[in-house]
Parts: C-alpha cells; sequence; structure tokens
C-alpha cells in the first residue's frame, strides 16, 4: 500500500453570498500517495481550484465556508489546524502555484528575495544563507542565480512561473499544488514547464496534485487522474485506466468532444446542455440531465463511488457488472 | 539617475521666468499706485513724482521687468514697499515657520491616516471601515479655519491648555498643525483606503499567504509597499499645497508664515515682496516635486526603470 | 440543442436606461438620499427666504436691544453681536454659497472640458501644451490663486467667479482628457468605425456617456469644495463683504466675539460643513451608483 501524502475525505465547501448558496464542493474524497502525480480534471465551475485552495485552508472567507470534511497532510488534519500552525504549514509541506504568473509575483521585491522570503519563513535565519539558496533555486528551474536581483517586471511569462515554482519548491514540499500552471502561457513554453515540473517530481519525490481542464497536459505529466463534475469526483484511477478504460460517461463525453485528427471533417461532438448552477445543484447525480445513458433512477440518488480495483466511478450503472460505454464497446 | 536629477533642476529656470513673469505683469498692469503707497497718506502731489522717478515707475513695465531680473541675476530680490527690508532676507526668515508647520502637519496626517486607511481597507464594509470613512468624509467637509476656531475655543479659550496665536513655544505649534493635520488625514486616508482595496486583490497577495506569510506580513510587505505610489502622490501634493499655502492656518492663529506674507503685502502692490516670494515659492514647490518623485523611484523599482532608461 | 432546466428563483434581466439605473442605485444609498434630500431643502429655503424677508430689516438690519442672544426658542440660533437673526441669516446666506460655487463650478466645466478633449483628442503638441499649463495651476493651492487672482483684479462677483473656476477646470480638463484618451482607443470604438457608424454618433452613443460618469461625480464634490474656497476668501476679507451674510463672512465678524458668544462663529462653519457633507455624500453615491463594475 502506497504512503498518502494526502487524504481528503468527505470534504464539503459552500460560498455563501447575498445571491445564494454556491455548493462548490460536495462530499469529495481522494488521496495522493507519494511521488504520484495526480491530474484533476474539469471544466471551469466544476470545484477544483476551491478543492486545491482548502488544503492550505485559503478559501477566501467571507464567503467561503468549509461545512464538512478533513484534510489529513503528514498525519495532521490541516482543517482543524489554528492559524499560525497553518503558516507554518504553507509553503514548507504544501506549496501551491497558481495560474497567471504575470499577476503571481510581487513587482517591488527581487525574485530572489520572493524566493528567500520562503526559506525565511520557515526556519533560516541567516538572509545571506536564504538568499544563497535562492539562487540555487533559481538554478534548478532553469534560470541564471546572477538574475536573482532583477524584479519581476524584467521577466516574461514563462521565467516568471518558473520563478513561481522555485518559491514554491524553495524549502522541498512533501505536496506541490499546481492550479493550471501553463494556461496562461504560450504553447511552447507550457511545454517546457511540463518538463520542468516532471523532472522536478522526479528529483525531489514530490508528490503534485496537477488542475488543469487539459487533456493533452493530464496525459503528458499525470499518473492518475480524477475528474471533477458540479462539485463532486465522477471517476478516480492511474492514467492508463481512465484514458484508455474511461468509465464515466462525463469522462467518455470530454474525450468525444476533443477534436479528433484522424477523423477531420466529422462534426465535433460537445456535450448536449451545460454544466448545472452551482446554487441549485438537482437532488439526484449532477450529470444526469445531459447523459446519454440516464435512466430516471439516476436523478433521484446522488451515486457512490463504486470501484472496479483501483479504478473509481460515480455512476449508477455500474451497479450492473457487464455496463459499458460506447467507447470502450468499440474500442 | 543624476542625470534625471539635473534635468529636473534645470527645469527650474523656466519655472522661475514664467512664474515671475506672469505674477510681475499681472501685479504692475492692475491698477494701484505704488508710489501712492510709498509715499504714504500725508505725501503731497510733488512728492509722489518724486518716488515715481526715484523707483523708475515712470518707464514701461517691460523695462522695469528686465530692470528686476538684472537684480535677480546678481542675486538681489530688492526691497519691499512697505517695510523697505530686503525681500529675500523677510523671506528666509518667515520660511523656516511655514516649513515646521507643514511638516508638523503632514507627520500627524500620515501618522494617523495610512493606518486608519489599511485598516479601513482590510475590515471593507464593516463598522469599522464605516467608521473611519465617516471621519475621513467630515474632514474633507469642514472648512479648517472653522477648525481652527474651534479648537481655539476648546483648548485655548476654555481649557487654556495651549496658546490661542502667535509662535512664542513649541505649544503654539500644536493647534495650527492639528487643524491642517487633521484635513489632510481625512483625505489620505480616503486615498490609503482605496489604493490599499486595489492591492488586495492582486494575484500575489494570495502568492505570499500560500508561502505560509502572517496575515501582518501579508498586508503590509506585501500590499501597503505597493500601495504607496498613489499615496505618497498626494502626501507629496498636500506638503506642496501647505507651504505654499497656509494663509488660511496662518490667519487664524496668526502663525508667521510666507502664506500670510504674500496676503499682506499683495493688497498693497508690493510687486518686489510678492514678485520674490512667488518665485521663491515655486522654487520650493518644483524642489518637493522632485523630492516626491525620487521617492517613488526608490519605492518602486519599475519607476527607477524608467527614470534610468530616460538618462 | 437541449437547455437544463434551473428550478431556480424567478430572476428578471429588465433591460434599463442608464439613467434609471443609476438612479435606482443612488436611492439605495441612504447617506445619499439624505444629502440629496438636505440639498434640496436648502436651496428651496433660500429661495422662499428671498421673498419672505426684507433683506435691509430682517438680514442685515441692526436690532442692538436683542443683541447676544443665545440661540433659544425665539432665536433658533441666536442673535449676532448687532442683534441680527443669526438663522435667517443662515438661510438666506446659503444662496451666496450655492450661487458662486454653482457658477464657477459651471464655468470650470466648460472650460476644463473642452481644453481637456482638444488636448486628448489631438494628443502631441497640443496636448502637451495645455497639460503643462493645466499641471501648473493644479499643482498651486487654489487658495493662492484665489488669493492672488482677487487681490489684484478686485473683488467683484464676476472675479470671484473667475478666480474659483481655475481649480475646477484643471479638475475637469484631467477628467475629459483621460476618458477622451482611453476612449479613443478601445475597440469598441474602432468596431463602431468599423461598422459604419458616423463620427458624431459615435462621439454621442459612445464617448459621451463614458465621460459622463467621472464628471457628474467631480461636479458634484467640486461645488462642496469651491463652497469652502469661497467662504475661506470672504473669511481672509476678500469675498463677499459684510454685512452681506456669507457663511465665511458671518465666521470672520464672529471671531472677535468668540470667548464670549462662541456660537456666532460656530453655527456658520457648521452650516458650511453640512452643505459640503451632502454634497461629498451625494457625489459619492453618484460614483458608487455610476460604477459600472458594480453591476449586478
Amino acid at each position: 500500500m502506497k504512503e498518502n501524502i494526502l487524504e481528503i475525505k468527505d470534504l464539503v465547501v459552500h460560498y455563501e453570498t447575498d445571491e445564494g448558496c454556491v455548493r462548490a464542493v460536495n462530499n469529495v474524497s481522494f488521496s495522493i500517495g507519494k511521488k504520484t502525480i495526480l491530474g484533476l480534471v474539469g471544466e471551469t465551475g466544476a470545484g477544483k481550484t476551491t478543492t486545491a485552495l482548502s488544503i492550505l485552508n485559503l478559501v477566501p472567507n467571507p464567503p467561503g465556508v468549509i461545512k464538512n470534511g478533513s484534510i489529513i497532510l503528514n498525519g495532521v488534519d490541516v482543517l482543524t489546524l489554528p492559524e499560525n500552525k497553518l503558516q507554518e504549514v504553507r509553503g514548507k509541506d504544501v506549496a501551491m502555484i497558481f495560474q497567471d504568473p504575470m499577476t503571481a509575483l510581487n513587482p517591488v521585491m527581487t525574485i530572489g528575495e520572493q524566493i528567500a522570503e520562503s526559506i525565511m519563513l520557515h526556519g533560516e535565519k541567516d538572509k545571506e544563507k536564504a538568499l544563497a539558496r535562492a539562487k540555487e533555486m533559481l538554478e534548478h528551474v532553469g534560470i541564471a542565480a546572477s538574475r536573482s536581483g532583477d524584479y519581476p517586471h524584467q521577466l516574461s511569462g514563462g521565467m516568471r512561473q518558473r520563478v513561481v515554482i522555485a518559491i514554491a519548491l524553495a524549502c522541498n514540499p512533501r505536496l506541490l499544488i499546481a492550479d493550471e500552471p501553463t494556461t496562461a502561457l504560450d504553447v511552447t513554453i507550457q511545454a517546457q514547464i511540463l518538463e520542468l515540473i516532471k523532472e522536478l517530481n522526479r528529483k525531489f519525490d514530490t508528490s503534485m496534485l496537477l488542475i488543469t481542464h487539459d487533456l493533452g497536459v493530464v496525459a503528458e505529466v499525470c499518473d492518475e487522474v480524477a475528474v471533477m463534475y458540479a462539485g463532486r469526483i465522477v471517476e478516480w484511477g492511474t492514467a492508463d485506466e481512465v484514458f484508455n478504460h474511461t468509465l464515466h460517461p462525463y469522462t467518455e463525453g470530454l474525450f468525444n468532444s476533443l477534436p479528433n485528427l484522424r477523423k477531420r471533417g466529422e462534426d465535433l461532438v460537445p456535450i448536449k446542455g451545460m454544466m448545472p448552477d452551482p446554487m441549485n445543484l438537482p437532488e439526484g447525480c449532477a450529470f444526469a440531465p445531459r447523459c446519454p445513458y440516464a435512466v430516471p433512477q439516476c436523478e433521484k440518488e446522488v451515486p457512490e463511488l463504486i470501484k472496479r480495483g483501483t479504478h473509481l466511478v460515480a455512476c449508477r450503472a455500474y451497479e450492473d457488472g457487464n455496463f459499458k460505454l460506447r467507447r470502450n464497446s468499440n474500442g | 539617475m543624476i542625470r534625471f536629477i539635473t534635468e529636473r533642476l534645470l527645469q527650474l529656470i523656466p519655472a522661475v521666468l514664467i512664474s515671475s513673469f506672469i505674477i510681475f505683469f499681472a501685479m504692475n498692469l492692475t491698477g494701484g499706485d505704488p508710489a501712492m503707497i510709498i509715499a504714504g497718506d500725508k505725501a503731497t502731489a510733488e512728492r509722489i513724482e518724486e518716488v515715481r522717478e526715484e523707483y523708475g515707475f515712470n518707464d514701461p513695465v517691460i523695462v522695469q521687468y528686465l530692470r528686476y531680473m538684472a537684480g535677480l541675476v546678481r542675486g538681489n530680490m530688492g526691497i519691499s514697499y512697505v517695510t523697505n527690508k530686503d525681500v529675500f532676507k523677510t523671506f528666509m526668515s518667515r520660511l523656516p515657520n511655514t516649513v515646521e508647520l507643514a511638516f508638523a502637519s503632514v507627520f500627524i496626517a500620515v501618522v494617523i491616516s495610512i493606518p486608519l486607511g489599511v485598516y479601513t481597507a482590510i475590515n471593507q464594509n464593516t463598522w469599522k471601515d464605516n467608521l473611519g470613512m465617516v471621519f475621513a468624509l467630515f474632514g474633507v467637509s469642514m472648512p479648517n479655519f472653522w477648525l481652527g476656531l474651534i479648537l481655539i475655543l476648546a483648548f485655548s479659550l476654555r481649557l487654556g491648555w495651549f496658546p490661542s496665536g502667535g509662535k512664542e513655544s513649541f505649544a503654539s505649534l500644536v493647534l495650527p498643525a492639528v487643524t491642517v493635520g487633521l484635513g489632510l488625514a481625512a483625505l489620505i486616508t480616503r486615498t490609503t483606503r482605496s489604493s490599499m482595496l486595489d492591492v488586495i486583490r492582486q494575484d500575489y497577495m494570495r502568492t505570499a499567504r500560500a508561502k505560509g506569510a502572517s496575515e501582518r506580513r501579508v498586508i503590509y510587505k506585501h500590499g501597503l509597499a505597493n500601495a504607496l505610489i498613489p499615496i505618497i502622490t498626494v502626501v507629496g501634493l498636500q506638503l506642496s499645497n501647505t507651504l505654499t499655502g497656509s494663509v488660511l492656518a496662518e490667519s487664524v492663529f496668526a502663525w508667521p508664515g510666507i502664506g500670510r506674507l504674500i496676503f499682506d503685502h499683495i493688497s498693497k502692490r508690493d510687486t518686489p515682496m510678492v514678485t520674490g516670494s512667488i518665485i521663491l515659492c515655486s522654487i520650493l514647490m518644483c524642489l518637493v516635486n522632485l523630492v516626491v518623485d525620487i521617492i517613488y523611484a526608490l519605492v518602486d523599482p519599475r519607476i527607477k526603470a524608467q527614470y534610468v532608461k530616460k538618462g | 440543442m437541449e437547455t437544463v432546466t434551473a428550478k431556480s428563483t424567478n430572476v428578471q434581466y429588465k433591460s434599463r436606461s442608464l439613467a434609471a439605473e443609476t438612479w435606482r442605485r443612488l436611492r439605495k444609498n441612504k447617506g445619499a438620499v439624505a444629502g440629496m434630500v438636505f440639498i434640496v431643502i436648502l436651496v428651496i429655503a433660500t429661495i422662499v427666504s428671498g421673498f419672505i424677508y426684507d433683506y435691509e430689516t430682517d438680514i442685515i438690519g441692526q436690532n442692538i436691544s436683542e443683541r447676544f442672544t443665545p440661540p433659544g426658542l425665539k432665536y433658533p440660533f441666536g442673535t449676532d453681536q448687532v442683534g441680527r437673526n443669526i438663522f435667517t441669516r443662515i438661510i438666506y446666506g446659503a444662496r451666496y454659497s450655492l450661487t458662486i460655487s454653482v457658477g464657477a463650478v459651471a464655468i470650470g466645466l466648460v472650460v476644463g472640458v473642452l481644453f481637456g478633449s482638444i488636448a486628448g483628442f489631438y494628443g502631441g503638441l497640443v496636448d502637451d501644451l495645455i497639460m503643462r499649463v493645466n499641471d501648473v495651476l493644479y499643482a498651486i493651492p487654489n487658495i493662492m490663486i484665489a488669493v492672488v487672482v482677487v487681490s489684484l483684479f478686485g473683488t467683484s462677483t464676476f472675479n470671484l467667479l473667475l478666480a474659483l473656476s481655475i481649480n475646477a477646470a484643471t479638475s475637469f480638463a484631467r477628467i475629459a482628457r483621460a476618458s477622451v484618451m482611453t476612449l479613443r482607443g478601445e475597440e469598441y470604438i474602432e468596431a463602431s468605425y468599423a461598422i459604419g457608424l458616423p463620427q458624431w454618433k459615435i462621439i454621442l452613443k459612445h464617448i459621451v456617456p463614458n465621460c459622463l460618469s467621472p464628471i457628474i461625480v467631480q461636479t458634484t464634490l467640486l461645488i462642496g469644495t469651491t463652497i469652502i474656497a469661497a467662504s475661506s476668501l470672504s473669511f481672509l476679507g476678500i469675498g463677499i463683504p459684510a454685512p452681506a451674510p456669507e457663511w465665511g463672512a458671518m465666521l470672520s465678524e464672529g471671531r472677535d466675539y468668540m470667548r464670549s458668544a462662541g456660537y456666532i462663529c460656530v453655527i456658520p462653519g457648521l452650516a458650511i460643513m453640512v452643505t459640503v457633507l451632502a454634497l461629498n455624500l451625494l457625489g459619492d453615491g453618484l460614483r458608487d451608483a455610476l460604477d459600472p463594475k458594480l453591476k449586478k
């Protein structure tokens, strides 16, 4: 049994606004093992970022409220920690990088200082030593150490994202959360950053939670994949299982809607309908209204996760052991 | 950077030329006869004509102006028509008083308003924010000369804690500085708050929190540090304003500053005193602006880069 | 294409005109409403007082036997050093503050918007020249400009208006220039050209409404600032002269009697403060109501 760095159980997060209650995360449970890269996939609004912020307990409050759940990191439930203990955990045991590198860095501090800040927040008292280590980190992410005195505005988007990664990894966290780290970058830079992430995972044994809506990125980098829809995990398994032996109808829909170079000239196949409004989630399975396999029972109860070995799926169709998606039937 | 500073210092020259030109001509071409003022109430018509000849008032204005500028280049600002004292010396004797008042007021204002502005921004839309904003609102709605009178009424006449005017001791500085300072505080609080509100939404605040920085550190080292530019602008402008325009506070408190100096002499058509004072004031304003611009560069490396690029 | 029906509360999306939407949002702001109501009452009161009271007897007529009466039932604000009813003087005197400040701001509006728009539209040398002059005028404290202008040119109403309008003009010039420059580059302006809208229509439909909001807000706030400036000049003795019941002049007169009859001084200042407060509340409310980013 692989040792788990992170275990999330029954996480429920709501945003309580004037217009209503946004049920962003609804009973999410998953875990990440040592050295594993888990891709968290889903459309915008599925609850991926909120889940990630919960791990650091950084959900903006107000209006966000963590209603229920436990997040075990290194044997401690992060959600029970007081603020000062949380600050020790953030940046050191778990680090997070965000989507837009252009605005993620403080414009009036040098990149060296910003990396060193993380180091000094977690034990290093000597500023000189921290700055030296910061320069080392810059080298690790492919930036010349001589640039540690530069300011963010002197760097391109791709380089800024590398600095962000350097800051995140400066204290050697056991878990790195990357929220759409390449979405805002050019495709060529994207490839470089992904390579960097893979390399760092190998070098430092860091586990990663990689949030993305891009299945291509997942295929490139991830060991395991979890698919989120309307605040719930609908499928979870290894990359091979999810890509080649897809179980959930939503995941099938995602793959079908990708343009296929071999099928040029054919119509694109989008998933009918839209993701439900998180302020007004339906009673039963949230995907049922759009699901080509749905039966009336689906709209009555929320399906539990059903196990097929290491592959989990939240779809009552699998109560029948013989059920197969069209995608898998055709091969 | 040095070139930047030198360029700005050179800009003092056109500033002096333009301001002196405008005020000199304005004073000479708008009624009032300086000869009569100099000669005095009981002067005869002949005496007045004598004075005119003596001072060159019969010459065309442009000639008088050039004569004045010639004197200026030699470092001579002339003598007051009213007091017969050297203009430059008089101005310089009153300048320290205004500087004292200006810095004391700005100091009081900044000490109150920046923490208050930050506090209301991070507690936006709570009663703390509303209270702070009410204070700021009252502050900008109040005429400062009225505030001065109220303070005199309360703390000087009724309680006797402070003198009601003049400049005898350190205690004399308190009421005028508080009067001007509170008005400035209201304005600076509003600016600080709105600048902080912009900064608080920025992504780098979240990055800092994700690093494990304490909330205090995030607000000040990452937040306020980036909010400073507009705040410095306002503080600089207010400092410049109080240095050159405190005539109201100086009137209320009989504070011997340069605002009141100009005011007293302008109605008496005392061209040398007024022209000289205004020239020196414009130099003062340019220097304050220069210092503010240098502070910008120290606070924000992007601005420093712009200055260095330009040369 | 199937759509998912949401069992949600009925959300109505009514399309409102800008003015109606602004008014609706403004009404929700209690402070702004209070400010508006106060201003309206004040304006009405000062107009009415012109008809009810006779200037010579009621406003400036002296009544030595009743002098120094503190505020009470008969005289709500008391009487001053020569027995004049302070309450009626305050109400009547609002006209000076209001007309001078509105007039000065109006002049400043026209001149400032004109020059600012020209500067923003043409750019280059024209822009440079106009903005340099503007920056110099902006940097000089308002009081100083007013003192210099009035001292040199005389204290007629026209000169007062002129002196006070300069501050407003510099503010409006900046706003107009910024608005015009931003809008010149906006993509939807280019798009309008691209679909063939005539230039005047573009100006009217797109440029003007976007410049309008900051100008409206600034007008309200500037009227307040100008009221303070005007009363400052009267306080210094170079504005509206006594015995006219201009609030600043009243304050100045009351100085000598601060020790014994402080209310003579305090009340006119209070009048100024409350009026400017009302204008600031209204102006801030307008700013929030007109902010398109807050559209719900």
